[in-house]
């Protein structure tokens, strides 16, 4: 046999020539695949359908470092006030999707208001004026440049006025190209113009140091704090740099204090006395102190709720109060009555003048007079050169109140030949005027630049749409010498044109907004004597910085002019009558941001009220007046009324009533569906049909520029009712003495605090009892060896300024609800600021608490889920999983600390536009489902694959909760438990740390660190 | 069989022609203007109870009026006052089976019947009440290719599912299995497609000896097996509750107290359901006043019970010593709620003490007031309980109010539409009265039964 023809045998049956069995009978193989076959291929084809085509388009030249789905960051600058916060846009696919704060920023130190973080929306908004419009129908830019170049040139010809009318301009390049502009006409003027503006400030340092100057207020080198009606960490000038050097002083340094460094993990069974009653030999903590800070207010604000002493005073007096001061800090015997406790008053007074050189005196009186005895009182006081800064001082007010009233004179007479208003709704904050409104028809050339179609931009013109902050390029100089760069982080959404861009083309020099800026560094910044190197490098520099901090070459301060006195703008005396109040709010700091619905159902930290302005008056007030709360007012001052419901306030002046602008903007009909709208839905907005009521009527216009505070109001019930949506009904940690049990404490322990004298003798006190800890009955149930999540928030450096509110809803998809469910008590934030009052109604003191879901390694929500959507993880965390979840709502039920959030309906996400400041990173959630702060559990996801990619640990502070990464005072940090030299750990271990209702025993992963009120 | 001494259970010298006829001729006939009176009202309550169901799961849970203080609201008062009427047919039917209570067989096929309908209105609102209401499968532990993913054990809401699921089951089948000798009385008296039925559903009666042995096994088998579950069921609807740890909701006096507010419920519920039917199907002879006085004694014996439980409560918060759960019972008493706790309490505990009078429970129209109220009572007990406890728990920042929509008032006129329809329909179409047990209680044979020892139907 041949090797070709070798045969190998299967088997030995073969060999041995048995036949192999015939197949069994039926289907045979060929049979079956044939049938199996047909039917797979038939089924194939059954199943195609064409698929969607979609096109995509890969990179011709990638941006260096873009992967898809991994975020970019860019350095840029908050546009949301003139502030100039530094910021860093996270960009996902082309998309900016999340606002964080700068950490290198001297200003903002990575911290960024509840503006800044809402940022996206304003962008995503379909609202927004998408192309120029002229007459009132939409237009084209080439049509509308020519039609103003030509205006313009025939303007100039004839000699007539024209006036640009801009909020405070912090961009030194905008500055410039409106000066351009206005080089073509021979009467041409900016005017500035911020509703509750600084004028009053500049126009006193301009008396007393000859220079209009709004100063730099380093409430960081402060020790003495003392506000008279400056709301400086709530809306005044530049919250976040404030609450930033207001935090230094609030400060406690840890010391360790018998706390196992894991409040959720003691261990079982060993009863080794972990959790001792008193201190442990406390390692030397240094000098215990905190900065003391007084302020006298009229009504309840922001700053006022955390300040160690407060005292409610009438608006009238506060001009008062700062003569007494400075004559009892220079050791002159004050003439005339005190305004007020003379005892405590020169108590403060002595305080002050032992704090030379680190004592601050704040006003935000809109008073000349009153401003220019501040100015002095900080002279004697040593602040200038300290605690004011001249030397660089702040650009975020430039504006001159006399300046308005004049424009306004001049419109009026026919005298203005052209009106360009940029950035600011002119005649939405005017009261209304006929005359006015009659002779902005007759101006030849009005112009509006702006975002939205407000009041004004209904009238003009020509309506030129300006670009959001993060798609345009521009410019900020908020404190001398500190320029920062503002870059697009996308291209932009429609036909629109930056502001600087507009000027630019009309004075004959268009260019983009690109070669602007850089233009101007190129000849202005770049040549200071600090900037380094060659202008490309300085500038990619810059760009990537965010900022190029010049500051320390400005001329020196020129001393204190003794000038004649000011006459007085008259403010209400204090007398039976009562006195208005207009105030802006933090979260709704200019008409711009009312159509930002994130802003919108942001509870007012103080009221905690949403969707809705109101009158607020005290409680005093409303018994004499027999008002409750939600009851519609009529508010009559000289020159206009209003119907405003009611709201209860405790700690504002008995004869003041307190109404907030920027609301009854026009657009905001725009909200009048938002919200689920099943049968019984009640609309969001007012019944003016928009959110709120427009206060402007209610200001008076004067030689002097606005008048915000009124007196001669009369306050009339209409006998009808507006309940206002807030989203907190209670606000007493007291219980009230008809359900007190008796025997009981009055006060619950839920926030625990001390004073500054207590916390020094014993860092344990506050604490409502000594804990003695036994150990634990059961073997602990989540053991864990790798990370172990916790954190902890510090009460002193909490302001309650709700940042964290918004930067929460930003990174996780939070949905907006509308008034209506507010109102049901269904509001979706996933932490929230408790509010609460203590003691006098008169005079309460105030804490504010964040409050999250605390992570309970004996979660009481996960034992009765029945379908397991609620677990706990090895890292500590308590997870809620959304597809599990089936929405029975006992976990809800059960949370002691209802932090749970149920989905009640499906909210809308049919705005397409709005739809991409969704982060991909987070599940949008169903109705029926339950959801709550899962301690961004997506970040931490990436940030351990991150660092796993690289091959290192995660460090300490590489992982933070976008409430934490937000926080503007630092109250909240963040990380792994298990790591004993974590900042969070040694937190953990401080004296101060306690937990809410501990009593329960469900150990929750975030501690608190008691309030220490620097008193006695 | 009863006892010569003892008066005669069923009034007017009954004989067994006449208790197959009095009941069977009913089912015959027309139904009486009553019944479609009745059929009407109840149909109509339960065709908005449908609208608004679907209405609701289409929306979604925020078209009732819960909030995230408050999540649950009428939807679980609705669905523990139902369970709880339920707990008196079972406790009819198989714990006095037990005792040997034998007035209990003019009761039993009803008071069962409606345990069946009360756990199936009951069924409806946990169904419902979910989020995702079209995901309830994920209940049931079946295996699956999610690692496999069970169910949490530990929760209550788990418990409830085995439990009413286990239930009704028992209870579908006791009711059944005492219903085939009636079936199969039926059949013999039916013909056409009518015979067909009830000689299928009668399962092959014959009426010998070996069967009724047989059947007479299984009974007292179910009953056994019923009888635990009286306490059971309620007992674990009330885990719902003790498990908690939100005060006025952490406290384990909640299993006895929750089964003895069931059967005080479902005892009132029989009564209002008995004295109706009493009159409209003319069963004066088989529901008479002893049978009324009877379960008006018990009805008292568990409201005593639940007062009882009501002062504890108190007592407990007052002596521990817990601030929050001190503040909870002040709340209810004082609270915006107040309202709801004092019309509970009047309901529940100044309203049966009238039963101590002999005078008052054989006063039919007063019994049947009561009966009423007490169930008003006890729908307020489950509702001050759930919602007094939830909208002001520990931390103030939290507390909220909990008004009802139209949508929630509506769902709950559906749940009694539904009762009642589907309690007219059963007395239309299966004997009310269990023939065969009561049958077994006739003094057949006796005729020496002193005359003025017979009890009338009527009111002395």
């Amino acid at each position: 046999m041949s090797v070709g023809e070798k045969h190998y045998w299967k088997s030995v049956a073969q060999r041995q020539g048995v036949r192999e069995e015939p197949p069994a009978p039926g289907v045979s193989r060929r049979g079956f695949l044939e049938a199996a076959g047909f039917t797979v291929s038939l089924a194939a084809l059954g199943g195609c359908q064409r698929a969607p085509v979609r096109e995509a388009l890969p990179y011709v030249a990638q941006p260096e470092g873009a992967r898809p789905g991994r975020p970019l960051r860019f350095a840029t600058t908050c546009g949301g006030c003139p502030a100039g916060c530094g910021l860093l846009a996270t960009v996902r696919d082309g998309r900016p999707l999340k606002m964080e704060g700068l950490p290198e920023h001297p200003l903002s130190r990575g911290g960024l208001c509840a503006v800044g973080q809402a940022l996206p929306l304003g962008l995503y908004d379909s609202q927004r004026l998408t192309a120029p419009r002229q007459n009132g129908q939409p237009a084209t830019w080439p049509e509308v440049d020519a039609a103003i170049r030509d205006q313009l040139a025939r303007t100039a010809a004839r000699g007539g006025r024209v006036r640009v009318v801009t909020p405070t301009i912090t961009s030194p390049t905008l500055r410039h190209a409106i000066d351009q502009f206005l080089k073509q006409f021979p009467d041409g003027r900016q005017i500035t113009f911020d509703p509750l503006g600084g004028s009053a400030i500049l126009a006193a340092h301009e008396q007393t140091h000859g220079r209009r100057v709004l100063p730099r207020y380093r409430l960081d080198r402060a020790r003495v704090i003392v506000s008279l009606d400056a709301d400086f960490l709530g809306a005044w000038y530049s919250p976040v740099e404030h609450t930033v050097g207001w935090r230094q002083g609030r400060t406690l340094p840890l010391r360790a204090g018998g706390h196992a460094a894991d409040a959720t993990h003691e261990p079982g069974g060993k009863g080794d006395g972990q959790h001792a009653a008193g201190p442990e030999s406390p390692h030397d903590p240094g000098p215990i102190d905190l900065a003391y800070h007084v302020q006298f207010e009229s009504r309840m604000t922001l700053t006022g709720s955390n300040a160690d002493r407060r005292y409610v005073v009438h608006p009238s007096v506060i001009s008062a109060v700062a003569a007494w001061l400075w004559q009892r800090v220079l050791g002159v015997r004050p003439a005339g009555a005190p305004p007020g406790d003379a005892a405590q008053l020169d108590a403060l007074a002595q305080r002050l003048r032992d704090s030379q050189g680190q004592a601050l005196v704040l006003c935000g009186s809109h008073d000349v007079a009153t401003q220019v005895i501040v100015n002095r009182l900080n002279d004697a006081l040593g602040a200038y050169g300290q605690t004011l800064d001249l030397d660089a001082p702040s650009r975020q007010r430039q504006d001159n109140a006399a300046d308005l009233a004049a424009l306004v004179a001049d419109l009026k007479a026919g005298r203005i030949a052209g009106l360009i208003v940029a950035g600011v709704d002119l005649t939405y904050y005017l009261p209304p005027d006929e005359a006015l409104d009659a002779a902005l028809e007759n101006v030849p050339l009005t112009i509006a630049i702006g975002e939205h179609l407000g009041d004004f931009a209904g009238r003009a013109r020509f309506v030129c749409p300006d670009q959001h902050p993060l798609e345009s390029w521009l410019d900020a100089e908020p404190v001398a010498g500190l320029f920062s760069i503002r870059q697009p982080t996308i291209s932009p959404l429609a036909d629109t044109r930056s502001a600087l861009e507009s000027f630019a083309a009309w004075s004959g020099r268009a260019a983009s907004a690109l070669e602007l800026v850089q233009a101007y560094w190129r000849e202005q910044v770049f040549p200071r004597p600090q900037a380094p190197g060659e202008f490309q490098a300085f500038w990619d520099r810059a760009v990537q910085d965010g900022f190029v901090d010049l500051t320390a070459e400005v001329p020196r301060t020129e001393p204190v002019r003794r000038s004649a006195d000011q006459p007085r703008t008259p403010l209400p005396a204090a007398s039976d009558e009562l006195t208005l109040v207009l105030h802006p709010t933090a979260a709704i700091p200019d008409a711009r941001h009312a159509h930002n619905p994130w802003l919108q159902e942001l509870p007012d930290p103080i009221t905690k009220v949403t969707w809705d302005n109101f009158a607020a008056i005290s409680p005093r007030l409303a018994e004499q007046q027999g008002l409750a709360q939600d009851d519609v007012v009529q508010i009559t001052v000289a020159g206009g009324s209003l119907e405003l419901p009611v709201c209860i306030q405790p700690g504002q002046h008995e004869r003041v009533v307190a109404v907030a602008l920027n609301y009854g903007v026009p657009g905001t009909q725009r909200f009048a569906k938002v919200g689920p709208q099943w049968f019984q839905a009640r609309p969001t907005v007012g019944a003016g049909g928009r959110v709120g009521v427009n206060a402007a009527p209610l200001v008076a216009l004067t030689s002097g520029g606005i008048a915000y505070v009124r007196g001669g109001v009369q306050l009339k019930p209409t006998g009808r009712r507006q309940r206002l949506a807030t989203t907190q009904l209670h606000d007493l940690l007291e219980v009230p003495a008809a359900t007190r049990p008796p025997g009981s404490e009055a006060r619950q322990a839920l926030v625990q605090e001390t004073t500054l004298a207590e916390y020094r003798r014993d860092p344990t006190a506050g604490a409502p009892h000594a804990h003695h800890f036994d150990g634990q009955l059961w073997p602990d149930d989540h053991p864990s060896e790798g990370h172990r999540w916790g954190m902890v928030i510090d009460l002193n450096r909490c302001s309650g300024c709700s940042a964290c509110l918004i930067a929460c809803q930003s990174e996780n998809n939070v949905p907006v609800v509308g008034r209506d469910e507010v109102q049901r008590h269904r509001e979706m934030h996933w932490i929230r600021i408790d509010r609460y009052y203590a003691g006098d109604e008169a005079e309460p003191e105030v804490v504010h608490q964040p409050m999250l879901c605390q992570h309970c390694a004996h979660a009481p929500c996960e034992t009765v889920c029945p379908v397991l959507a609620t677990v706990h993880s090895r890292e500590g965390l308590n997870q809620q999983v959304y597809n599990r979840c089936v929405g029975t709502r006992y976990c809800a039920n059960n949370c002691p600390y209802k932090v749970r959030r149920f989905n009640w309906f499906d909210y809308a996400h049919d705005d397409t536009l709005q739809n991409l400041a969704l982060n991909p990173d987070v599940t949008v959630r169903m109705r029926g489902i339950m959801e709550k702060c899962s301690f961004c559990v997506q970040r931490i996801q990436e940030g351990k694959i991150e660092a796993r990619r690289r091959g290192i640990a995660v460090a300490d502070g590489a992982i933070q909760a976008a409430c934490q990464q937000s926080c503007p005072g630092d109250a909240i940090v963040f990380g792994d438990l298990n790591d004993p030299a974590s900042r969070v750990a040694q937190a953990m271990r401080d004296a101060r740390r306690f937990t809410v209702l501990e009593e329960l025993n469900v150990r929750p992963s975030v501690g608190y660190l008691r309030k220490v009120r620097n008193e006695g | 069989m009863s006892s010569p001494l003892r008066p005669p259970l069923i009034a007017g010298h009954k004989s067994l022609a006449d208790v197959t006829r009095d009941i069977c001729t009913p089912l015959e006939g027309r139904p009486s203007s009553w019944w479609w009176a009745g059929l009407a009202v109840s149909a109509s309550m339960l065709l908005v109870g449908l609208v608004s169901v679907g209405y609701q799961i289409a929306w979604g849970i925020g078209t009732w009026g819960l909030n995230k203080t408050v999540g649950w609201g009428f939807d679980i008062t609705n669905f523990v006052f139902w369970i709880g009427i339920g707990h008196a047919g079972t406790l009819i039917s198989a714990v006095l089976f037990l005792f040997r209570q034998q007035w209990r067989t003019s009761v039993n096929r009803a008071a069962e019947a409606m345990t069946l309908f009360a756990v199936m209105c009951a069924g409806i609102f946990p169904l419902i009440h979910m989020g995702r209401p079209w995901l309830f499968f994920w209940f049931a532990p079946y295996p699956n290719a999610r690692g496999p993913l069970w169910i949490n054990f530990k929760s209550p809401l788990v418990w409830d599912f085995f439990a009413i699921s286990t239930y009704f089951l028992v209870s579908a089948l006791f009711w059944y299995f005492g219903l085939l000798p009636d079936l199969a009385t039926l059949r013999d008296r039916a013909v056409g497609w009518r015979k067909k039925l009830c000689g299928v559903l009668c399962l092959g009666w014959n009426g010998s000896a070996r069967t009724w042995h047989r059947y007479e096994t299984v009974y007292l088998l179910l009953a056994g097996l019923a009888t635990p579950l009286v306490f059971s069921v309620h007992t674990i609807v009330s885990m719902d509750f003790a498990t908690s740890v939100i005060p006025g909701w952490h406290t384990t006096i909640f299993p006895p107290y929750f089964v003895a507010g069931a059967i005080f419920s479902g005892l009132a519920m029989v009564l209002t359901l008995m004295l109706i039917a009493r009159k409209t199907m003319r069963l004066e002879a088989y529901l008479t006043a002893r049978h009324v006085d009877a379960m008006c004694q018990l009805m008292l014996a568990m409201g005593c019970l639940v007062g009882l439980a009501y002062g504890t409560e108190f007592f407990l918060a007052f002596y521990s010593g817990n601030p929050y759960e001190q503040f909870v019972f002040l709340n209810r008493a004082a609270g915006p709620l107040a309202w709801a706790y004092w019309t509970m309490v009047t309901c529940n505990v100044l309203v049966p003490q009238v039963l101590w009078l002999k005078a008052a429970r054989r006063n039919f129209a007063l019994v049947f007031a009561v009966s009423i109220l007490v169930n008003v009572g006890m729908w307020f007990e489950r509702f001050v309980i759930i919602v007094t406890s939830l909208h002001r728990d520990y931390l103030p920042s939290s507390w909220a109010t909990y008004v009802p929509t139209l949508i929630e008032l509506t769902t709950l006129v559906g749940s009694f539409g539904l009762f009642f329809t589907c309690f007219l329909l059963f007395c239309r179409f299966v004997p009310v009265i269990a023939m065969a047990e009561v049958k077994g209680v006739l003094d057949v044979g006796h005729e020496t039964r002193r005359e003025d020892a017979v009890v009338t139907g009527e009111a002395a």
